[in-house]
């Protein structure tokens, strides 16, 4: 057999041409957005870092929902915390999403916005009033309509402090900080009776403090962010007050949430937010501070607390539309929340929940006071996360926080510029 | 095939085919390109494909969910007016600057080091190599902790009385600990090459030297350097594209950031945070990434035009 060099030519030709194809309009069909037929086929459920300690859990979940629905199969993948975005991104872009999937807010949005997450207002209107109205209005996207993912899990958590350190600066351990102004004057306090060897705060302001100390984050309609007004510039001018003053750690300008959580775990930090499962994380890994903890309420300006929303979302091209839609509605139906919510310091999303004794009622431990108080303040709480904040936005502000804190912007300037790149990237994602 | 030699034949000397002679349609045999058809598959689709792609998602605005359209120049014109484009050039050139001749020369040195049979020296040429063999991220976490504002390194400093340095929160110093690290852990792979060609320095090119009367330095200048040159130009050309490409180091000293407001970023670490996540700009990243592409290729040319000048 021989083969001309025409032949070779073409498939070379092809070679280059074919990735163009990819440039071209538009996804292949899909699945049906009718969620009213048969409960019936294989489907894949994808968690977002939960098989280590949970795994005994969903496969009780799993067998449940196989038992009440026969002809279903789930195969159940959970994927690591890190990079959970890249493994859904490169799921979506290669045609590979899974049938249901654990996702937040932020993530939803672009999925929705490329249609391949599920419109639920549509396909599973009637579950709606089964959860907390702000809960489920926490995966509606800006400029489109309906929600595309089941609220599950909540979370929101108090804020830790360092006894002992407290009260080597001479501060009144048992009276912490409960508004901006305590907390800053505490701060410069703090740093100035430890020459600057202890910071109070590891992290530098992210969109969520910006939110809670009233900043206006978006304008009405969710086309431009806002958060450069005056009430944003003095909350960075507060910040670069305590940067200066060393209240602030060093290294914040680098740091992660991991990297300033283990700040706190070695006494290098004074106070740190965190939620009910770091109980437990201070027992284990540092003893001697788990003695010293100090726990307060999050410090808001606008009486209404940060809380993290979960959801569970259906794909808009699942071959398997009511096993799909079924099988998310069961996980986060209001039994299923309230057992997992028992085996882990989260909160139910469902109506009426959270009035359960489990959320009430004081039996005198740490984990208990935690719990209740964040299940109290989670009533009013807010996802200040705007939906539409991408990683890149992050890296903007974050960016430009740094320059402000750092001295080489003002803090007016800088919010004019992180708010400047956040609507250029918003206008480009569409 | 007496034919098609006599063809290639003229073909070498500069001769051309008469245009009057009758076409002759020319067949490749298949079977070579059967053998070769697993290679030239693993190539077309993992590397000549993705970087086809690239090339061609340069030119358009796609993102990580939407195909995009053509959009000509724009993302190269974009690039131009983007300062955190600038900043990673800068970086990465540095990087370059800052990395490859510390991989070029301290890699010799220690592979003179360990060059000698004495008893134990396996040892040494272990234990210099284990930074190749370890995980990057590993080294990353290590050093990390070492150079963290209250690691081991800047306790040293402060019980000597210099003061604790942000290691880890100074932009310069960041950048310079992160060439440390790529430097710390180069050693031991360079070395082995260096080795490799120290094996081949005739010794009585070292004896008639030392019968001369040279000592230890200009035995080294006059008889080593001239006979590894060419070792020491791979080594250059290798070292250089790896310095330009930097990521892991940074990333895992600076943060995903890229150090403080991004002071640190690299132009690959800028690729990743620009292309990857569902709302990745893949056409703007590409393009970045193309730019990247160029620059190394110029960078290895730059170097191996350098041997070639010295050689003539």
């Amino acid at each position: 057999m021989r083969i001309s060099r025409r032949v070779l030519a073409a498939a070379a030709a092809v070679a280059v041409v074919l990735p163009l194809s990819a440039c071209g309009s538009g996804n292949d069909g899909g699945g049906s957005t009718d969620a009213s037929g048969k409960v019936e086929g294989d489907i894949t459920f994808q968690t977002w870092n939960l098989r280590a300690n949970f795994k005994e859990y969903f496969e009780g979940v799993i067998a449940d929902f196989e038992k009440k629905y026969p002809d279903t199969h789930v195969k159940w993948v959970d994927q690591p915390a890190e990079g959970y975005a890249d493994k859904i991104s490169a799921d979506a872009a290669g045609g590979t999403l899974p049938d249901v999937v654990n996702v937040s807010p932020d993530l939803v949005a672009p999925l929705a916005k490329a249609g391949l997450a599920l419109d639920l207002d549509k396909s599973a209107a009637q579950y709606r009033k089964e959860y907390l109205d702000g809960a489920w209005a926490g995966h509606q996207v800006p400029g489109m309509t309906g929600t595309y993912a089941f609220p599950w899990y909540l979370n929101t958590g108090p804020l830790f402090y360092n006894k002992s350190l407290f009260e080597k600066a001479g501060l009144d351990a048992s009276k912490p900080p409960t508004t901006y102004d305590d907390l800053f004057a505490d701060a410069l306090r703090l740093a100035q009776k430890t020459d600057g060897k202890v910071a109070t705060l590891a992290n530098v302001p992210t969109v969520e403090d910006f939110g809670r100390y009233g900043v206006e984050l978006m304008n009405k309609e969710g086309t431009s962010f806002a958060f450069n007004d005056a009430k944003g510039i003095e909350l960075l001018t507060k910040y670069k007050e305590l940067y200066d003053a060393k209240a602030l750690d060093p290294q914040a300008l680098t740091a992660t949430p991991e990297s300033s959580g283990k700040k706190f775990l070695t006494g290098a930090v004074a106070m740190n937010p965190g939620s009910a499962l770091d109980l437990g994380n201070f027992k284990k890994q540092a003893p001697s501070l788990y003695r010293n903890i100090g726990i307060t309420d999050q410090i808001t300006s606008t009486g209404k607390v940060n809380m993290y929303v979960m959801g569970v979302m259906v794909n808009s091209r699942t071959k398997h539309t009511p096993a799909s839609v079924a099988f998310a509605h069961f996980v986060t139906d209001a039994q299923n929340q309230m057992s997992f919510a028992k085996k882990v310091a989260i909160f139910p999303s469902t109506a009426g929940s959270l009035d359960d004794p489990y959320f009430t009622k004081e039996d005198g431990s740490d984990e208990t006071r935690v719990r209740i108080a964040a299940a109290k303040s989670l009533k009013n709480a807010v996802n200040y996360t705007p939906v539409l904040f991408s990683e890149q936005m992050k890296t903007a502000l974050r960016n430009e926080v740094a320059k402000a804190l750092q001295g080489k912007e003002s803090p007016k300037t800088a919010l004019d510029n992180a708010v400047k790149a956040c609507d250029r990237l918003l206008q480009q994602q569409g | 095939m007496a034919s098609s030699s006599t063809v290639s034949g003229d073909v070498r000397r500069g001769a051309r085919t008469p245009s009057a002679a009758p076409r002759v349609r020319r067949r490749l045999p298949a079977g070579p390109w059967l053998f070769a058809a697993p290679g030239l598959l693993i190539t077309g689709v993992f590397i000549l494909y993705p970087f086809v792609s690239t090339v061609v998602n340069s030119f358009t605005d796609r993102r990580t969910l939407i195909p995009g359209t053509f959009v000509g120049l724009a993302n190269y014109r974009e690039l131009l007016h983007d300062d955190m484009f600038w900043i990673g050039l800068r970086n990465s050139t540095l990087y370059v600057v800052g990395v490859v001749p510390a991989l070029v020369l301290l890699p010799l040195l220690l592979a003179l080091l360990v060059q000698k049979n004495i008893p134990g020296i396996t040892f040494f040429r272990s234990a210099f190599y284990t930074p190749v063999v370890a995980s990057i991220v590993v080294v990353g976490l290590i050093w990390v902790w070492l150079l963290d504002e209250r690691g081991l390194v800047n306790s040293l400093l402060e019980t000597v009385g210099v003061g604790r340095a942000g290691f880890l929160s100074d932009q310069w110093l960041l950048l310079l600990s992160a060439m440390a690290v790529t430097v710390w852990k180069g050693l031991g792979y360079y070395m082995i090459i260096y080795l490799a060609a120290l094996a081949n320095v005739p010794r009585e090119l070292h004896e008639a030297a030392s019968v001369d009367g040279a000592g230890a330095v200009r035995r080294f200048l006059t008889v080593t350097v001239p006979a590894v040159r060419s070792t020491m130009v791979l080594v250059g050309a290798l070292s250089s594209v790896a310095a330009f490409k930097v990521f892991s180091e940074v990333y895992l000293m600076a943060g995903p950031d890229g150090g403080p407001a991004g002071e640190d970023t690299t132009l690959v670490m800028l690729v990743q945070r620009t292309g990857t996540g569902l709302t990745g700009r893949v056409g703007y990243a590409s393009a970045l990434s193309v730019v990247v592409f160029v620059v190394t290729v110029a960078l290895m040319l730059l170097v191996l035009r350098a041997d070639r000048k010295e050689d003539a």
